[in-house]
């Protein structure tokens, strides 16, 4: 009975989303058992709050790894955009958000630069950028505990609309758009193509160099809106923002069914990967288990969430 | 060979595949002591299946093999085969890359070699030298495999599928029997004759069965060929008796009148515009001093043998790489040496290569393929937005247009064969119609259907006013397509033809 539902063809052809969502739901079942405070209103909210703007980074992200290539920035972005938030707020007022903003697209275009232009490999680039962002956020912040006194700014995250609040929207809007773009637009067909095959996308007529700046443009904006709405999230914080945040970035992006080789996958498969991520991560949380359980748990069901989604038999070559 | 016993013969395999498809019905062929039998047909007629059956691997509904007269049942697994003399060389990944020649040769037969101290490397050795020597195969048993010429590599391949019948038929008096399987596929023109005549000079020593769809090559090689055409025997040629045309064998391959002796009739196509020049072209190690002009629907060849620079000159006009010396416009416009394939393609140069991998997106479907060059025409009028209904009907138009046969145009491109692949290269090229095409192999490892539907293709381009540059492996290729043909010699033009002029040549 359960091999001639398996063998059904339209289960065999959405394997890659199928495997994601069984995870899912074996997680939420899981923690509920365990802990019947997970599926109460409360609980929902704070998974809401714990996948929200790790969504809108993994987006920006998501178009990266499609194109074969690695942003490792992508967490310090986001923590030197929150910092920028907190910290310029007082003086600049609102503008402290464009500056944010323009400050993250600013890093994700040297990240594109980087690769397109000077040929370093993205993956030690952005670890390179990133370590340099993480100094210019240590210099501006001294290392201090921030508060966010601006309510009208918190509110952009923390307002109430339908029971949910405003950052899930933001979130759920940011990942519909990445998907359109992804699907329906020469941009997303030109970062696929980059990934799936780089000689061909460049003979079929691809610029290949402007398109890998835009995409680490992208991913630096991305990061930069997750860090600004997160800091309305939580009203104030310290370095410690965004940080251990690369490996469960890159395992929901991965769990979520695009693959590190790059040319498959998208930010649609991406939302669920950030629900298993961020809910385990969560619900280990709720059921108060000690860190190094925490640690050992997760990294485990990274590594066989990946076993279980990637589609290797179109993969020839694993690195 | 009458009157004379063949050491192999099946009589009346078939073969059926999932109850449904008839790969083999009702098949016979023989081969006699010392000569090499040929089996030709289109991919899908059943070559295949004949000799995995004749290796071992797979087992046949119906039919009956001899040896040496002898009534014996089939074998039963490629280790039984090599026992009985029956061995394949297949037509690639048949090499590990990083074994010495000798590890190579006696893979899988090591444990004859172990002494008292791990392996007796120098038996090995002195084995495997007097097995290449034999066999007349100039490579040292020290070198790894990967730094063999594809040829030799070829060789020494056939020569570790004799050492392997001598081995595992312990002593018997076997006749080895090897099994070719396209072995010619990725070697180029001047590899493809060494490795024919190392293979004659084996003739004594072994039989062959030659396995391909290259009709020239088929013509000077082999003794005698059997066609197979969808699963059936359709014509057998000894080629000591019977004369036979190159037409002949393409009508029984494909079962119907070459396009190449239509379409060679066909009007000149050629414009006065001049599209493309090149003036004193050169880029150091590679080309010196090329001048060229290609006209509006003209076809032109870059011919030489392999390293006289024709590749070089293609990638350049492509964008792929840079030149150092001359002039190159496109258009009437100077262009800059430097300049990407993208900058060439929106002045209208594309460029197509029939090598596997280079071009297509393997895990795409047909449609996405065809839509990589073409997407201005399926965006919406005022977003930057795909339309995947008007995407879908143009891949539907190239598909049909083109005779791709896959089950949709939303079929993954990995899942199809050789010649639809690069149907849906030469396809998305046509739609895209750019004002002039380079075309490298842009037929290379495919069989003769669908070469020939590509050529239709080409004509088609020609008769549409876009411009060809052509470099190939095969001079029939030149001869047919070709209205001026560049010869090239290490780097240099050495002189300009006329297509009747190759034509007249390629004859001779």
């Amino acid at each position: 009975m359960l091999s001639a539902i398996l063998s059904q063809t339209w289960v065999r052809r959405n394997a890659g989303t199928l495997w994601p969502l069984l995870v899912a739901i074996a997680i939420v079942l899981g923690f509920q058992i365990a802990n019947p405070a997970f599926l109460r209103y409360e609980g929902i909210i704070t998974l809401i709050y714990a996948m929200s703007y790790f969504l809108i980074a993994a987006c920006g992200l998501t178009f990266v790894i499609m194109m074969g290539s690695f942003d490792f920035a992508v967490p310090s972005v986001l923590k030197l955009a929150a910092l920028l938030c907190v910290m310029y707020i007082g003086r600049f007022g609102f503008f402290a958000i464009p500056l944010a903003l323009a400050v993250s697209l600013g890093i994700g275009v040297l990240n594109g630069v980087l690769l397109a232009y000077l040929r370093v490999p993205s993956f030690m680039a952005t670890l390179g950028v990133s370590i340099v962002v993480e100094g210019i956020a240590l210099y501006l912040s001294k290392g201090f505990l921030h508060i966010m006194y601006d309510e009208r700014f918190r509110a952009l995250a923390t307002t109430f609309f339908l029971g949910l609040p405003t950052i899930f929207y933001w979130a759920i809007g940011i990942w519909a758009l990445s998907t359109f773009l992804a699907i329906c637009t020469p941009f997303g067909r030109r970062t696929y193509a980059i990934g799936g095959n780089l000689i061909a996308a460049r003979l079929s007529g691809i610029n290949v160099e402007k398109q890998r700046i835009l995409v680490f443009a992208l991913s630096g904006f991305l990061a930069g809106v997750a860090g600004v709405l997160y800091m309305a999230q939580l009203g104030g914080g310290s370095m410690l923002i965004g940080s251990d945040m690369s490996i469960p970035l890159f395992a929901s992006v991965v769990a979520g069914g695009t693959a590190l080789s790059g040319g498959s996958g998208g930010p649609h498969r991406t939302l669920l990967g950030v629900v298993i991520i961020t809910w385990m991560q969560s619900g280990m949380l709720m059921l108060a288990l000690g860190r190094d359980i925490q640690m050992v748990i997760f990294g485990l069901i990274a590594v066989a969430v990946a076993v279980a989604t990637m589609d290797r038999k179109r993969t020839r070559v694993v690195k | 060979m009458k009157g004379m016993t063949p050491i192999l013969e099946v009589r009346d395999v078939s073969k059926t595949f999932d109850s449904v498809v008839q790969a083999l019905d009702n098949v016979s062929i023989a081969v006699y002591r010392g000569e090499v039998v040929g089996v030709v047909g289109e991919n899908g007629a059943g070559k295949s299946t004949l000799m995995k059956i004749l290796a071992g691997v797979y087992a046949p509904d119906r039919g009956t093999l001899f040896l040496n007269g002898k009534k014996v049942s089939f074998p039963r697994n490629p280790k039984e085969a090599a026992r009985r003399g029956i061995s394949i060389v297949y037509q690639e990944r048949g090499v590990i890359p990083h074994l010495r020649v000798y590890q190579f040769l006696f893979l899988g037969h090591e444990e004859r070699y172990r002494g008292p101290f791990g392996l007796r490397k120098a038996d090995m050795r002195k084995e495997a030298r007097a097995i290449l020597d034999e066999f007349h195969v100039a490579c040292d048993t020290e070198s790894f495999m990967y730094e063999l010429p594809l040829a030799t590599q070829k060789m020494v391949e056939i020569a570790r599928a004799v050492l392997g019948i001598r081995l595992e038929s312990r002593g018997e008096e076997v006749t080895p029997v090897i099994i070719l399987d396209e072995p010619t596929a990725p070697l180029t023109l001047e590899e493809r004759k060494e490795l024919f005549a190392s293979i004659l000079r084996m003739k004594e020593r072994a039989s062959f069965i030659f396995v391909s769809h290259i009709i020239p090559e088929i013509m000077e090689f082999v003794n005698r060929v059997y066609v197979l055409r969808d699963g059936k025997l359709v014509a057998h040629y000894d080629f000591s008796k019977d004369t036979v045309t190159e037409e002949d064998l393409f009508r029984a391959i494909v079962g119907r009148e070459s396009l190449a002796h239509i379409l060679s009739e066909e009007e000149s196509s050629v414009a006065p515009e001049v599209v493309l020049q090149a003036e004193g072209l050169t880029k150091n190690g590679a080309y010196y001093d090329v001048s060229f002009v290609l006209h509006r629907g003209e076809c032109l060849g870059l011919f030489g043998p392999a390293g006289s620079g024709k590749s070089e000159i293609i990638r350049t006009l492509a964008g792929i790489l840079e030149f150092d010396k001359g002039k190159l416009r496109v258009k009437g416009r100077d262009v800059s040496p430097d300049e990407p394939p993208y900058i060439r393609l929106a002045r209208g140069v594309g460029y197509c290569s029939g090598e596997s991998g280079k071009e297509l997106f393997f895990h795409w479907s047909i449609a996405k393929n065809i839509s990589v060059v073409n997407l201005e025409k399926v965006l919406h009028r005022h977003f930057p937005v795909i339309r995947f209904k008007r995407e879908e009907e143009m891949a539907k138009t190239i598909v049909e247009k083109l005779g791709i046969k896959a089950p949709s145009v939303h079929t993954d491109c990995y899942s199809l064969s050789g010649g639809n692949k690069q149907k849906v290269s030469i396809g998305k090229w046509l739609e895209r119609s750019p004002d002039i095409l380079l075309l490298e192999d842009p037929t290379i490892g495919i069989d003769v259907g669908a070469r020939e539907d590509i050529y239709g293709v080409l004509f088609e381009m020609k008769r549409r006013g876009i411009a060809l540059i052509l470099v190939s492996d095969d001079p029939k290729e030149y001869a047919l397509l070709c209205d001026r043909i560049l010869v090239m010699r290490k780097g240099r033009v050495e002189r300009v033809m006329k297509a009747k002029e190759f034509q007249e040549m390629a004859v001779v």
